[in-house]
């Protein structure tokens, strides 16, 4: 093993230990060479041949040392560093929305081809104008399917009461405990931060940071999620908060409090963020505490698989600008 | 999985494009997948190209800046911090181009095992950060993790593969 690792660092790519060899050897030609006397090497020289011979271990120390200074910064003022997530998102979201544009028009070409390959098997004619009928019928099969699910968009976006604009998920974060996902509206079709984020089968989340043409949107079951709600048939409030896996919990309600499983969790409207009355979830699990219970919810929306989304404009105001924009 | 001493070095190269183009659409795909896909959560597309560029590289210099700019990339993604995904790939990075100094990655086994190695190390250090940084963190769930090495570990192998085709001989 040993030998393998010399014969890499004596190689074109690790070059330190020949870096380090010529800093500290004075090199001379055979002519000029007079016997030197040796010199003693000084402090200051002593550590430059150290950080020298140990370059990469003090660049991965300096690499660590910024990001945590980064960190650090980010945890005490409780904030985070927007520029470099404009960038990075700003470069990807317009891929993104590509992708998804790419994505479905395959989807409807692989359905006509896998009809195609059919029609090989019995009589062609007569496949083939049977193979474009079943195409056909597919395609329409799955544009009624996405027509269904818009039109159930629409109707809660007619019925709701709630001024509001249609989104379509375009990317979602990595990590297995990050919630958020990436929505193809921003700023240009009159988003802010703090607006909330519905499905028709109820809350979904909120906006966390807007983009030009992009938007990230906070899920409710993110640990950094939270929402006010009531249980809506005993009116008992608490506080919703994200617990990661697809679920969240319900946060200060007292044990004498009668909770149960199968009862509807919906916003409360206390946290002026989401309208009050909006279904949340339903209790899936309701245990006894120390002084408040522990109680588990399964969102209504089906958070894992979102297509599109309607963002509540709060405001009447903000609502009228969309529009006129659009 | 001692690299024998008689076995020639092998030290490749590829293009500057083809590196920044690899991660930047393995940044797409993180992004993308799980949207079509849910059980994609579980693949960190961009750990994988730190790793291959890193292991192929030999290079803990550039293991370490490329993890960290790939890693602070990821986390621009996220809602969380930035640095978290930073620190965890930088740390990979320079693991990834010590091991394969130490080791023959040219070798199926040796590969998925220093594959596996790293992926486990990231997920340990990101869950580490978490409970030292985020107020109420998530549960730590062995099954997770062990999907998640498995998973990933797994497309590194075919992934390495296709990688492989692009390099060249420094």
């Amino acid at each position: 093993m040993n030998r393998f690792a010399d014969q890499v660092r004596q190689g074109a790519y690790i070059s330190e230990s020949r870096m380090v060899r010529d800093t500290l050897l004075e090199v001379r030609s055979p002519l000029t060479a007079r016997p030197v006397p040796p010199r003693v090497p000084e402090g200051p020289q002593v550590v430059q041949a150290f950080i020298s011979r140990h370059r990469p271990f003090f660049i991965l120390l300096a690499v660590l040392m910024g990001q945590l200074l980064l960190l650090s910064v980010q945890v005490t003022r409780d904030q985070n560093v927007p520029l470099a997530k404009v960038w990075v998102i700003s470069a990807l979201a317009p891929v993104e929305h590509a992708l998804r544009t790419t994505t479905d028009g395959i989807a409807g070409a692989w359905m006509a081809v896998g009809n195609l390959g059919q029609a090989g098997q019995a009589e062609r004619e007569l496949n083939a104008r049977l193979t474009a009928d079943e195409a056909r019928i597919r395609e329409l099969s799955a544009q009624s399917s996405e027509n269904a699910r818009l039109r159930v968009l629409l109707d809660f976006k007619t019925h709701s009461g709630y001024p509001t604009v249609a989104a379509e998920v375009i990317g979602s974060s990595p990590g297995e405990n990050s919630n958020t996902v990436l929505i193809d509206k921003g700023t240009d079709a009159g988003l802010v931060a703090d607006l909330p984020v519905l499905t028709p089968d109820g809350v979904a989340g909120k906006i966390v940071a807007v983009y030009p043409q992009s938007a990230q949107v906070l899920l409710i079951t993110d640990p950094a999620a939270g929402a006010g709600v009531l249980l809506e048939q005993s009116r008992i409030q608490g506080v919703l908060k994200g617990a990661g896996r697809g679920l969240c919990r319900l946060d200060y309600v007292m044990n004498d409090n009668a909770v149960a499983p199968g009862d509807k969790v919906v916003t409360s409207g206390l946290d002026r963020v989401f309208p009050k009355g909006l279904p949340v979830g339903t209790v899936v699990k309701a245990d006894n505490g120390n002084i408040y219970k522990n109680v588990v919810v399964q969102p209504a929306a089906a958070l894992n698989r979102l297509e599109e989304v309607l963002v509540v404009m709060s405001k009447p105001a903000v609502a009228e600008q969309a529009n006129a924009r659009r | 999985m001692p690299a024998p001493a008689e076995r020639p070095i092998n030290v490749y190269r590829v293009h500057p494009l083809t590196l920044w183009a690899a991660a930047f659409l393995a940044l797409v795909l993180q992004s993308f997948l799980p949207v079509m896909l849910p059980a994609a959560h579980l693949l960190d597309l961009p750990l994988l190209i730190v790793i291959y560029f890193s292991l192929m590289r030999r290079s803990k210099v550039f293991g370490t800046l490329f993890g960290a700019s790939l890693g602070l990339a990821e986390d621009a993604l996220t809602h969380g911090f930035l640095g978290m995904f930073g620190i965890a790939s930088a740390l990979v990075g320079y693991l990834g181009a010590w091991a394969s100094i130490q080791f023959d990655l040219e070798q199926f086994l040796g590969r998925l095992t220093v594959t596996s190695a790293l992926v486990l190390f990231h997920s340990l250090a990101l869950a580490g950060l978490e409970r030292v940084l985020v107020a109420s963190p998530p549960a730590f769930q062995l099954l997770d993790l062990v999907s998640i090495v498995l998973l990933n570990s797994a497309l590194a192998m075919i992934l390495f593969q296709v990688l492989d085709r692009l390099r060249r001989p420094a």
